[in-house]
């Protein structure tokens, strides 16, 4: 089991496979947007319907779980499901999922986190804010800190760790079964299916009402 | 009665009779097994899950669908830290790291046998994930008609139970592909 590999440096920057493959990957859901949204007509086609629906439903999740109030972070939250479910399970196509690579996974969490922090700020105002710490009891205020600073932590991790399992029980049960001639064509199916599909929409989906839950949170 | 240091001269005079890689694979096997302890976390919490799945089904056959869809999704997360320690102990068994470094056999072996036994901590997510999949299927066989709401609690609620799980996974690939005890 190896990590990323490192293609090339560019001015003393490592090209990895990550960043390759997350190229890729913006490529696949820029093209996805354009296909979708092309020529949008008042009565919608097979595609624009697709779109309408992504659009839809990820309305209804954030009214439901971050209140009517705060409707402005649906694009923002669409955009990274998007991202997130085409990068989990970029083990279909036979990427190495971008989310295995714990870089990737602390950058996500980091843009929650500063997020939480910012808008909790704007919208509790500097009192208010720095108030929230001492609640309920001003002695809790080191747990409080801690807590704060636990959720980006717990927050990669688990992207990462789920990701990073997949990866390596895929790249096993692939080596364990390099030589045969029809097994490695239809066993890995059933695995696939648990790793790429069921573990990494539903995590991709985890991190993404995570990142809600926070925000929220921290603003009301 | 018997010398306490005198014994503990013995087994380390026995162990040192076989060379290095020996004794690091030894603890690899032994924290291949470690691991799977783990299993009985998940195994409890699915068991649960089945239970209160068949609890609601039995009060009101009607729902039988929607509980066993939400009693096979809670389970499946459930059994997220088994499928890690399984993940620790396969790369034990095939794809082990410690043989290719170079440090001492006692830290190495050491480093093996821990490996599996930060695994054990699976148990707690493992049982926590099960026992919410158990009260979700019981939730959905009274109100089938918020299903919806009720996996999306669950799962955020069995993602946040899966954390220590997660930190002993990271433990556990730190201690073979980023020791710091070794060079």
């Amino acid at each position: 089991m190896e990590g990323p590999k490192i293609y090339g440096y560019i001015y003393g920057f490592p090209i990895t496979q990550t960043l390759v493959n997350m190229w890729i990957i913006f490529a696949i859901v820029f093209v996805l947007c354009y296909v979708l949204t092309k020529n949008m007509e008042k009565i919608p086609r097979k595609t624009q319907v697709i779109a309408e629906v992504m659009i839809d439903s990820m309305d209804n999740l954030v009214g439901q779980t971050m209140g009517k109030d705060k409707m402005g972070f649906a694009p923002y939250m669409l955009a990274l499901i998007m991202f997130l479910a085409v990068a989990n399970t970029s083990g279909l196509y036979g990427l190495r999922s971008p989310t295995a690579d714990l870089n990737v996974t602390v950058g996500l969490a980091l843009m929650t986190f500063f997020m939480t922090q910012g808008f909790g700020l704007k919208s509790k105002g500097i009192g208010g804010y720095l108030k929230s710490f001492l609640q309920p009891m001003p002695f809790l205020l080191p747990i409080n800190i801690i807590g704060e600073l636990a959720n980006p932590v717990s927050l990669s991790f688990r992207l990462f760790g789920n990701m990073l399992g997949g990866l390596i029980i895929m790249s096993l049960l692939y080596s364990g079964l390099a030589g045969l001639i029809y097994l490695p064509l239809v066993i890995p199916i059933p695995f696939h299916f648990y790793f790429d599909i069921f573990a990494g929409l539903l995590q991709s989906f985890i991190f993404v009402m995570l990142s809600m839950v926070f925000v929220s949170m921290a603003m009301d | 009665m018997i010398d306490m240091t005198n014994v503990v001269d013995l087994v380390l005079e026995f162990l040192m009779q076989f060379d290095a890689k020996t004794l690091i694979l030894a603890g690899s096997a032994i924290g291949a097994g470690l691991a799977m302890i783990c299993g009985i976390g998940p195994g409890i919490g699915q068991g649960f899950a089945a239970g209160k799945g068949a609890e609601a089904t039995g009060r009101n056959p009607k729902v039988m669908k929607d509980v066993i869809s939400t009693m096979l999704l809670g389970a499946a997360v459930a059994e997220t830290s088994g499928i890690l320690a399984l993940v620790v102990a396969l790369i034990l068994l095939f794809a082990n790291p410690f043989v290719a470094m170079s440090a001492s056999m006692w830290i190495l072996s050491a480093s093996a046998i821990a490996c599996g036994l930060a695994m054990i901590a699976g148990i707690g997510p493992g049982i926590g994930q099960g026992f919410a999949a158990g009260k979700a299927a019981e939730g959905v066989g009274l109100r089938p008609e918020l299903k919806g709401i009720v996996n999306r609690t669950m799962f955020l609620g069995q993602a946040v139970a899966q954390t220590t799980g997660i930190y002993a996974l990271i433990i556990a690939l730190i201690l073979m592909y980023a020791n710091p005890f070794v060079g």
